[in-house]
């Protein structure tokens, strides 16, 4: 990593030297919500980078490296789109931070790139004059180009560069025009000698020390882009046809809302049937993998470990990758055609009713995924308080490692029989019970907090309608890749750990023959102090112990349930985990199960993410205390009436 | 606090709020001028930002199935919530003709 530390006075152009050396100019690229920044980002640099159409979806800064010729390389930081530099949501205070260099990770660049969207040049200029208060070299992309003629406008960019005194792109990054244009721009950059980092903040809404109210200083800088814009011949496009067309169904009166159901629906079907002949695909890979893996080795502790061990429970895990790609694909589907914007002004009335806004429609449905990417998709959600209130409730939507836990459950104590005719069967009312349950906590939970912890007054919501646009393959496809690397780096360490460490408690204390029996084990002593404390609810000590080693993640409890029962592999066949299961839990028991983890929030890395996300750990622990409680009672409730 | 000075908020008497017009009793398709946004300065940013300022033209394009406007601001799309377009203080531009006449 590069040294951050500031150099003295005195050597400062000899830590200069150093820098130069050492590293790569760095050229911030910013700009509103959806004006293309994070294609032209992947255009520069060809790096796996989210893309949507749908505004706010950077959430997080990523850096890549552009190779402006055969010796060159430049650094290119791709931040949170802004509307403005007034830092009320995360994602505008990463991006001011980032831009005046206090952030502990990324120096401050040597230069900006600033993109907008030329067919509402107005409202985007109006970036432009903080921007240059940096005294960075600037370059203005203005892009979507081909959209500005096609809709019958029109710009003098010359004139707009010399008004401005920044150089000026047109672009059109979808297709890549004008990408060159910005790499030679890129190329010129230089280090810059670097000092302290500015003493006050250079980049506000509002200038410092102007007795103006707000709107004031918003107008009169209004006025100079208006001056600017017209001098450069401005002609304002036509509205886009096509979008009309689309929104007049999408957002009609009863189209709209149907649509909406549709959407939803297509995404469930989309996770629960056509994922599962992929998942099939990857579980059978993964046990005929382990198997060829078992014969090679020879009988010992080591195998023992690497196959019950690390195989068994990694693999449970990476079982699910197909379900949460298969649902990325929709998410990003519906983001990139600009759909997932109708989509939040149509739940935004639901929302309003239990305390929250339409953006939160967006991680909620992520939050089926994976609570993870959802917790951080919700810096999207501009009110503060929103934004705590819908991470505070997304662990309640049903995520997809709670599937093979409720899978295992339902199929061994819940009978096939016909609920609804054809229809619906007894399971699957089980499993849609399930999702209910988390549906109606996470409301209730919402509406508690908004009138108590979270209380406001109803923010204005403001959500931008971007023009639809056909979704690209490519960048669909490198959303997905990165999707995949994220998930398997997280199921290789977490679930990587919690298997060997498993793994080790059930070896010891050692017998003069081997592993103790499972319930003399050091595993099966801590399942027994933990017994008096579940016993209300009906789970014995080996439940016990799965809900301990769940805590790190939800699907890891199958696993650990395969491993005490001495069941050689508990995803493969599962037929005689079922069989043991029913031995040893009752109906009412399994129930109460069932709810424990419908509430419960056994997630580390959600915890993890919450913490990083709300900036400490009071809202962590009091997000898992509050859903264990829930989670607790619920179970004890649910034993008593079944 | 107002953002147009003290006299802009709700204590002005009755009859001179009567003559006025909010952007949620605008029909769709009329182009009207911004006046005034009877919001507190933190809720009003977001549509400072977006370019929803005094002066500017808006015009509803159309109503969401839930009732509430989108409108069109320089060339931009954008939802709002009734409540807050109720807030946004707005006048015809015929008016606006007459006055500069």
């Amino acid at each position: 990593m590069r040294d951050l530390s500031t150099p003295p006075e005195g050597s400062a152009s000899a830590s200069a030297q150093i820098e130069n050396e050492t590293r790569s100019p760095l050229i911030a690229l910013i700009g509103p919500p959806n004006s293309g920044k994070t294609t032209l980002f992947n255009r520069l640099t060809g790096l796996r980078q989210k893309v949507a159409n749908y505004p706010g979806v950077t959430v997080e800064k990523y850096v890549g490296q552009v190779q402006c010729d055969l010796e060159q390389t430049v650094e290119l930081v791709d931040l949170p789109g802004i509307h403005g530099f007034s830092a009320r949501t995360l994602d505008e205070r990463v991006t001011r931070d980032a831009l005046e260099g206090r952030l502990e990770d990324l120096p401050a660049p040597d230069a900006v790139v600033l993109i907008v969207d030329c067919t509402r040049l107005e409202s985007q200029l109006m970036l432009v004059e903080p921007v240059l208060k940096l005294e960075l070299p600037t370059l203005l992309v203005l892009n979507m180009w081909d959209e500005l003629e096609e809709r019958g406008g029109n710009l003098d960019h010359m004139e707009l560069a010399h008004l401005l005194g920044v150089k000026v792109v047109k672009t059109n990054a979808r297709v890549g025009l004008g990408v060159d244009q910005v790499k030679d721009f890129l190329s010129g950059v230089e280090i810059r000698h670097r000092g302290l980092p500015p003493p006050v903040r250079v980049l506000n809404n509002v200038p410092r020390g102007v007795p103006l109210p707000m709107i004031d200083a918003f107008t009169a800088r209004r006025r100079r882009v208006d001056k600017v814009v017209d001098r450069a011949s401005f002609v304002q496009p036509g509205p886009a046809q096509s979008t009309e067309r689309l929104d007049a169904v999408f957002l009609h009166r009863i189209w709209g809302p149907l649509v909406f159901l549709a959407v939803v629906v297509v995404v469930f079907q989309s996770i629960f049937t056509w994922a599962v002949p992929l998942m099939d695909g990857v579980e059978l890979l993964i046990t005929s993998s382990g198997e060829w893996l078992a014969s090679r080795l020879s009988d010992g502790w080591f195998r023992s470990l690497l196959i019950d061990g690390v195989w068994a429970g990694v693999g449970s895990v990476v079982v699910f990758l197909p379900q949460i790609l298969v649902l990325f694909l929709f998410l990003g589907i519906l983001e990139d055609s600009g759909y997932m914007a109708r989509a939040a002004v149509i739940a935004d009335r639901v929302m309003y009713r239990v305390g929250l806004q339409g953006r939160a429609f967006l991680p909620l449905l992520s939050g089926y995924a994976c609570a993870i990417p959802a917790i951080l998709a919700a810096r999207t959600v501009e009110d503060e308080r929103d934004r705590l209130a819908t991470i505070f409730i997304t662990p309640f939507m049903t995520c997809s490692a709670r599937l093979p836990v409720y899978a295992l459950l339902i199929a061994a104590f819940i009978p096939d029989r016909r609920l609804l005719g054809p229809l619906m069967s007894y399971r699957a009312a089980v499993l849609l019970g399930l999702y209910g349950l988390g549906i109606m906590a996470a409301v209730v939970t919402a509406f508690l907090l908004k009138r108590t912890l979270l209380r406001a007054e109803p923010g204005s919501f403001v959500m931008d309608l971007p023009p639809y646009r056909l979704p690209s393959a490519r960048s669909i496809g490198l959303r997905l890749l990165d999707r995949s690397k994220i998930f398997l780096k997280r199921a290789g360490r977490v679930i990587f750990a919690v298997a060997i460490v498993l793994w080790m408690l059930t070896q010891f204390p050692r017998l003069d023959t081997g592993p103790p029996p499972i319930e003399d084990s050091a595993l099966g002593r801590i399942g027994q102090v933990i017994e008096p404390a579940i016993e209300p609810l009906g789970f014995d000590w080996r439940i016990g112990i799965g809900l301990v080693t769940s805590l790190a993640a939800r699907e890891v409890i199958v696993g650990t349930l395969g491993t005490i029962y001495g069941v050689e592999d508990a995803t493969d066949d599962s037929i005689t985990l079922q069989e043991t299961l029913r031995r040893d839990l009752t109906l009412p028991a399994a129930i109460g199960l069932l709810v424990f983890f419908a509430f419960a929030l056994q997630c580390m890395s959600t915890v993890a993410v919450m913490r990083r996300e709300t900036g400490g750990w009071k809202w962590p622990i009091l997000q898992f205390s509050y859903m264990l409680f829930l989670a607790y009672s619920g179970a004890f409730i649910a034993v008593r009436l079944f | 606090m107002g953002l147009t000075g003290p006299q802009s908020m709700s204590g002005l008497p009755k009859e001179e709020l009567g003559g006025e017009l909010r952007l949620g009793d605008i029909p769709l398709s009329q182009t009207v001028e911004l006046v005034r946004i009877d919001l507190p300065a933190e809720r009003a940013e977001p549509l400072l930002e977006r370019g929803v300022l005094p002066g500017c033209r808006i015009c509803p394009v159309r109503s969401s199935p839930t009732g509430d406007p989108i409108i069109s601001v320089d060339g931009s799309l954008l939802a709002l919530r009734r409540e807050t377009a109720n807030c946004l203080c707005v006048r015809l531009l015929s008016d606006f003709s007459q006055e500069s006449q």
